[in-house]
């Protein structure tokens, strides 16, 4: 049952993420579902589903960017993996909570990746930033905050947690 | 809410992982793409059946949006003259791209007689994934003969080119991408250079001689000498030049001839003309009685 929904997941990010999403970019910025998706994975099903679950939707939606496959499989995978583990140590998750750490771990994704692109300057890496990765992660975790409270309104959310 | 379990093996297998893959990656990165992007032929046919789906509802969805809230007939008209003006445009750059090679080719006596491009007809079903790329997504892939550093153009001019293929789709890197490069050229002065997307969306004609008597509005089009491109096809045109004192290039900002936003269907070129007439002369040179 997990493996089709996981599947069904994986199948449905991509004409979502590329097809549908452009109409309801603001600024020609959308979303990155693959990494919202990937992190409400790890923090609902533990880290070693959050890095599975991730590298696949990493590798499947760089099958349709120009970006390099490296990068996509290891921010997805990484953002699942540590999903899972601080989802672990917080007690009491809120939307709010939720949609602040996607924003830190989307901008921490973005600057890695702004810092990887070759052939930039400093100032060119700097309007990168300002106009694609920060406007990208306030979407993230606004995403990641809505998506997080529509579920917790509708299903009884549980997660893995240490003692 | 929470539930207190912690599987430490699971923790454990996780971070394995992880590492494996860092350290796969590190030490084979072009072979661990390579195998991955080989793999990824297949799984581009399943995702491919969701993503058509959809890009046929969202199509249709425009089609009966555009047909119903806009004046149908002035609508329609509009869009046919805008398509024969497009066509018209190409023509009219090919045809005085033609006859400045005709006036040089005259004087020389192995004139080889032009072949056409082969082309294949893609829809646009996608952009990129990611924000960072400037990127669309074809209809068409390996299947139908599409390979990477393929030309994507529309009547009007040039689109971008292919850099990534799975089974049933391929990825166009757009001519307004600041990793993208095509060897340009300007119609009027035959002053060559390269041209790349700039981060604002527009793109950039660099490297051009300094004692070059480009202007604004002057025409660039593929220079035809590396790529996939043949010679002639139209880029966009000049609206800025930039001149730095110093400087040993002058570069031009170009406005692209093709929307690259409304971009819907586009024709990828499979053998360029530069190829056919290539491998024509190869088999000249081969048919040729050695003196």
């Amino acid at each position: 049952m997990k493996f089709i929904f996981y599947v069904s997941l994986v199948l449905l990010l991509v004409p979502l993420q590329t097809t549908l999403l452009p109409h309801l970019s603001v600024w020609n910025i959308k979303p990155d579902l693959g990494l919202v998706a990937a992190a409400l994975v790890g923090l609902f099903a533990g880290e070693l589903e959050g890095l599975l679950v991730g590298l696949v939707i990493g590798w499947v939606l760089s099958l349709f960017s120009a970006g390099e496959l490296w990068l996509i499989l290891l921010t997805n995978g990484g953002v699942g993996l540590l999903a899972g583990f601080l989802g672990k140590q917080v007690s009491q998750l809120t939307s709010i909570s939720l949609g602040v750490g996607i924003l830190l771990v989307s901008l921490a994704t973005g600057l890695f990746a702004a810092m990887t692109f070759k052939g930039l300057d400093m100032s060119q890496t700097w309007w990168m930033v300002q106009s694609i990765v920060f406007p990208q992660a306030c979407f993230d975790g606004a995403v990641g905050a809505g998506f997080y409270w529509l579920l917790s309104r509708r299903f009884a959310l549980t997660r893995l947690r240490t003692e | 809410m929470a539930h207190s379990s912690s599987p430490y093996g699971a923790r454990r297998i996780a971070l394995a992982c992880f590492a494996f893959l860092l350290v796969a990656l590190f030490l084979f990165p072009s072979q661990i793409q390579g195998l991955l992007q080989y793999l990824g032929g297949p799984i581009g046919y399943a995702v491919g059946v969701p993503l058509e789906a959809i890009a046929s509802i969202d199509a249709g969805i425009a089609d009966r949006w555009e047909r119903y809230v806009a004046l149908q007939g002035v609508r329609e008209e509009n869009q046919q003259l805008r398509k024969e003006i497009e066509w018209l445009r190409g023509q009219h750059s090919q045809l005085r791209e033609s006859a400045a090679a005709t006036e040089r080719l005259t004087s020389l006596l192995h004139f080889k007689e032009q072949a056409l491009p082969t082309m294949i007809a893609a829809q646009v079903i996608g952009r990129d994934a990611t924000n960072r790329y400037r990127a669309i997504i074809l209809n068409k892939g390996e299947s139908d003969g599409i390979k990477p550093d393929m030309g994507v153009v529309t009547p009007a001019g040039v689109v971008g080119r292919i850099v990534k293929t799975t089974g049933a789709s391929s990825v166009v890197l757009l001519v307004t991408d600041p990793n993208n490069a095509i060897a340009g050229l300007i119609q009027r002065t035959r002053d060559e250079g390269i041209v790349q997307g700039t981060q604002q969306g527009l793109a950039q004609l660099k490297y051009i001689p300094l004692l070059s008597t480009l202007r604004d509005g002057d025409r660039v089009v593929t220079s035809g000498l590396i790529g996939d491109f043949p010679r002639g096809l139209v880029i966009g045109t000049i609206t800025r030049i930039d001149k730095e004192e110093g400087a040993l290039f002058q570069s031009a900002e170009i406005m692209p001839e093709v929307d690259i936003g409304r971009v819907e269907e586009v024709l990828v070129i499979q053998t360029s003309y530069g190829q056919s007439t290539k491998a024509g002369m190869e088999t000249d040179l081969r048919e040729k009685p050695a003196p």
